[in-house]
């Protein structure tokens, strides 16, 4: 970088035109032919794009510090041989322990509650991958809800549904949230509502996640009413083994 | 639901990854993390070297990505890549003279697979270093124009209805902005 005073606004606005990708066929090979016939250009244009890298570099580095925030507690520490080996000892009885109280569990729980463990797993979510800054609060939480932090979903998707009652979209992950949070009667309230628009992409599992909030809340018949109305697979093998 | 997401990830990530999508980056930064981080960690690491050599791995990975020096090639490319820049700037930090005079019990057998060795752009760096910096401490209002426009991707009517003034001033001090910062960047450089 030599010189401060030959970079003109016209020139500024050429180069991040030729940094994004947007210049018209044109007028970017005539660019490419002056880049290269000419040095001082070159090494002008050169220091612009740097200009703009790092601008856009320093604020994802900013910007990462805050991702960084959200990352949940990591349970890795370093371990010693002899720690190693009292663990194994540890683990080994909590098996037994799990062993013990796992048969407990198959023989003495009632069999509702049973059943609604072996059918529940949350919804996999909606991909977070997807250019979706319009609706950022929606797939921020989206993010926490994939990580199972489903108190902190809950909270943003609350705030939402204030915005937007009535979404089918949000009540039916609220609903589902809710009832991976095992507060079942939160999830029978949103996923009721979830299931009163007919039109909705996710009436199926509406249906079959408010059937399964029903078994865990110990009512048989609201939750076999309900798995009747789904076509999700599972719940034929579910209503089976209900009645 | 679940099959449907699967499809053509990586396209989606490279998308995302030129425009800075947040939410997107922000997974991908957060899912992929914690490998990085016990694979640190089990070689005389903290988690304080663990969170600075990701985050320039990510912005390694960022940049390849973006000016397409590196283009995935299978399902979960960007995320091995991501994993092997890490691992291989943790590779050169305990190798490096400083590090072992400090800390001597390291497990190399953890860094035996060289085979994915990957190149790094190494050359202009210097100049970028130099750039980021004067672009940390620049003054928060010509700071902020320049992240919405360059970084954000806001075109200057947006940004001039946010601030609310015209467009043509918010063109004006985006260019002063500029020379701004280029005069930062200018002295360290003759």
């Amino acid at each position: 970088m030599k010189d401060n005073s030959n970079i003109t606004q016209e020139l500024l606005e050429t180069v991040e035109r030729y940094y994004n990708d947007s210049m018209p066929i044109e007028e970017r090979s005539s660019f490419e032919i002056k880049l290269k016939s000419d040095e001082t250009f070159n090494s002008l244009v050169e220091d612009i794009k740097t200009l703009l890298l790092g601008i856009e570099s320093q604020s994802l580095k900013e910007q990462l510090d805050e991702f960084h925030k959200d990352i949940p507690l990591t349970i890795s520490k370093k371990t010693s041989p002899k720690v190693k080996v009292l663990q194994l000892i540890k683990y080994a009885v909590a098996a037994v322990i799990v062993i013990a109280l796992g048969s407990y569990w198959l023989f003495g729980k009632p069999s509702n509650e049973k059943l609604y463990a072996k059918y529940f797993t949350p919804d996999p979510g909606l991909p977070t991958t997807m250019s979706a800054t319009d609706n950022f609060e929606f797939y921020d939480a989206m993010v926490n809800y994939k990580h199972s932090d489903y108190d902190i979903a809950i909270k943003k998707w609350t705030l939402l549904i204030d915005k937007k009652p009535h979404n089918d979209t949000l009540t039916y992950f609220l609903g589902v949230a809710h009832l991976a949070n095992k507060n079942e009667n939160k999830a029978i309230n949103f996923l009721s509502e979830a299931t009163e628009s007919s039109e909705s992409v996710f009436l199926n599992e509406a249906y079959y996640y408010l059937g399964l909030a029903y078994l865990k809340a110990n009512k048989k018949e609201d939750a076999i009413k309900y798995l009747k109305l789904t076509r999700v697979e599972k719940s034929i093998e579910l209503l089976d083994k209900l009645k | 639901m679940g099959e449907i997401h699967k499809l053509d990830q990586q396209s989606q990530l490279i998308a995302a990854i030129k425009t800075n999508d947040t939410v997107a980056l922000k997974a991908l930064y957060i899912s992929n993390y914690s490998k990085i981080e016990s694979l640190v960690l089990s070689n005389s690491g903290t988690k304080e070297d663990a969170k600075d050599i990701y985050q320039d791995a990510f912005i390694v990975v960022w940049n390849n990505v973006k000016d397409k020096s590196f283009i995935p090639i299978n399902e979960t490319a960007i995320q091995g890549y991501l994993y092997t820049i890490a691992k291989n700037k943790w590779m050169d930090i305990i190798k490096s003279s400083r590090f072992k005079k400090t800390k001597s019990t390291f497990n190399e057998k953890a860094f035996i697979n060289k085979s994915d060795d990957i190149i790094e752009e190494d050359s202009s760096n210097e100049k970028l270093k130099t750039t980021m910096c004067a672009f940390k401490n620049l003054g928060q209002p010509c700071k902020q124009l320049l992240t919405s426009f360059y970084y954000e991707k806001k075109d200057l009517r947006e940004i001039a209805s946010e601030l609310k003034i015209e467009e043509s001033t918010v063109r004006n001090k985006k260019y002063r902005c500029m020379e701004k910062l280029r005069a930062m960047v200018l002295p360290q450089k003759t």
